[in-house]
């Protein structure tokens, strides 16, 4: 899987969890910005695991702020460059 | 003293989903239990329950446990009909009790499942708060901008009567103008119907289950669990009046008791206390019905029986009594609620709810059960009942509307 599939893979997942018509998120978007609060993170990422079958470190997760937080902690669990 | 009256009523129940096809169900003594289809009940002895009609929440609140999403579908109904959105009333005087004998349970059970059965190593992290008993309660409350005191009661079978009388008195002591009452409960999973079957207390018809829930017939076998809620706006009834709402009934009186007995076994003694608390000064003749706890269980109606005559003494045998649980089953918590509903919104129409499927009489079940069909008539007064596992009893004294507008015109 490329970085690009990876990203539009976890693009369909917070659009399906927050049930936003969310186009698109820049590496430097605040979730919270886009209507994702705390709760919803971790649902996101609840999912995000289970679509993976990875498992994000608990303090990797609290520090989690933007989407490209969010990227690159998937991209290092799957070994995506 | 404060009087508290009754301006809005939301109900779901396996009669139906609001109150005219709940009402419809009453009159022409329908009964709603059918085959589980919530859950997959294949590999379960018990395969009937009292669920709501399939297709009446799906779409609703779905990050929410089911419980919560029942609580909030009765809560909507009956805020409407209140006129909530457009009452003057000050938001922090306003609280929400809501009764739950078991709470989130729908979760609770998919998240054993995935833990034990599929051994995964995680949860949905929404399982907490979907699970707590007060997720209905807190969900009305953020919902209808409730910012007063709000929290959940529990006490098994009677958790909604509890909630319902607390509600008054909270009214009462001035702690609040207003307050969403009532309960919900969901518990059609397979973990709890298990729980059931061993207590060997259900009424396993499944070729015909409409009438598989008979109270106080000889030939019965047990309760039908349910799922359910109701939800009822209580408020200070000069402030109901003041702003013009119809009344629809009123809270005339609260009992609550304990067995400190046995934890399954009910006590007739605890019961017909509980009934004379809630009359409190009222005279005895004044009460034209009883809504019995009436579970279709071998213990429960032969004791409660008991405990009207001990209540009533020679009246018993007029008293009009009946057990709608033979129509909507054994909703657990959010058995006290649905019932008072039901009573409120047929006795309005001018009409009493039977006790369907009483076809064999029991020489130990002897009074006026309001057989297999509604009967028109005029009832000013009546006890709810309701008694949980660990021998906590509520009952609850209501007026309908005509005689709590009798009662303003005389006071």
């Amino acid at each position: 899987m490329t970085r690009p599939e990876m990203e539009q893979k976890l693009l369909e997942i917070v659009r399906k969890e927050k049930s936003l018509p969310i186009e698109s998120l820049g590496s430097e978007t605040q979730l919270a910005d886009a209507g994702i609060d705390s709760l919803d993170a971790l649902t996101i990422l609840f999912a995000i695991e289970e679509e993976f079958k990875i498992s994000i470190p608990d303090d990797r997760a609290r520090a989690m702020k933007t989407f490209g937080d969010l990227s690159n902690a998937v991209a290092e669990q799957v070994g995506i460059t | 003293m404060t009087r508290i009256a009754i301006t809005g009523i939301g109900i779901i129940s396996a009669l139906g989903r609001g109150k005219a096809e709940t009402l419809e169900a009453l009159r022409n003594g329908r009964s709603g239990i059918r085959p589980i289809t919530s859950i997959d009940a294949t590999a379960l002895n018990c395969r009937i329950a009292g669920e709501v009609p399939p297709g009446s929440i799906e779409g609703e609140a779905r990050a929410q446990d089911r419980f919560t999403r029942l609580a909030l579908l009765a809560a909507s109904e009956c805020a409407e009909q209140a006129g909530y959105a457009s009452l003057e009333l000050e938001p922090h005087r306003v609280g929400v009790l809501i009764g739950t004998g078991l709470g989130g349970c729908e979760t609770l059970d998919a998240s054993y499942r995935r833990v034990y059965k599929e051994g995964s190593p995680r949860v949905p992290p929404t399982s907490i708060a979907s699970t707590m008993y007060n997720a209905a309660a807190s969900a009305i409350s953020t919902a209808h901008q409730a910012r007063g005191v709000s929290y959940a009661v529990v006490s098994a079978c009677a958790s909604s009567a509890h909630a319902i009388g607390l509600a008054a008195q909270t009214i009462a002591s001035g702690q609040a103008d207003a307050m969403f009452a009532g309960g919900a409960d969901a518990p059609l999973t397979v973990g709890v119907i298990r729980g059931w079957e061993s207590m060997r207390v259900l009424s396993i018809d499944n070729e015909h289950p409409e009438r598989a829930c008979r109270p106080f017939s000889a030939n019965r076998e047990g309760l039908v669990l349910a799922e359910g809620a109701a939800v009822f706006l209580l408020e200070d009834f000069d402030h109901a009046r003041r702003r013009g709402r119809p009344i629809l009934g009123e809270i005339g009186g609260f009992g609550a008791t304990s067995d400190a007995g046995h934890v399954t076994d009910p006590s007739a003694e605890g019961a017909s206390r509980a009934m004379r608390i809630a009359m409190g000064k009222s005279d005895s003749a004044a009460i034209g019905y009883v809504n019995a706890h009436g579970t279709a269980t071998r213990a429960n109606d032969v004791t409660e029986t008991r405990a009207i005559k001990d209540v009533f003494g020679v009246r018993a045998g007029q008293l009009a009594i009946s057990s709608t649980k033979s129509m909507h089953g054994h909703a657990m918590g959010a058995s006290g609620a649905i019932e008072i509903a039901c009573s409120l919104l047929s006795l309005n129409e001018g009409f009493i709810p039977p006790t369907i499927n009483l076809e064999q009489p029991d020489p130990a079940c002897d009074l006026d059960y309001v057989p297999n069909a509604a009967r028109p008539a005029e009832v000013g007064t009546f006890l709810s009942n309701s008694f949980g596992f660990g021998g906590l009893n509520a009952v609850v004294m209501v007026r309908t509307a005509v005689a709590a507008d009798l009662l303003s015109t005389t006071d």
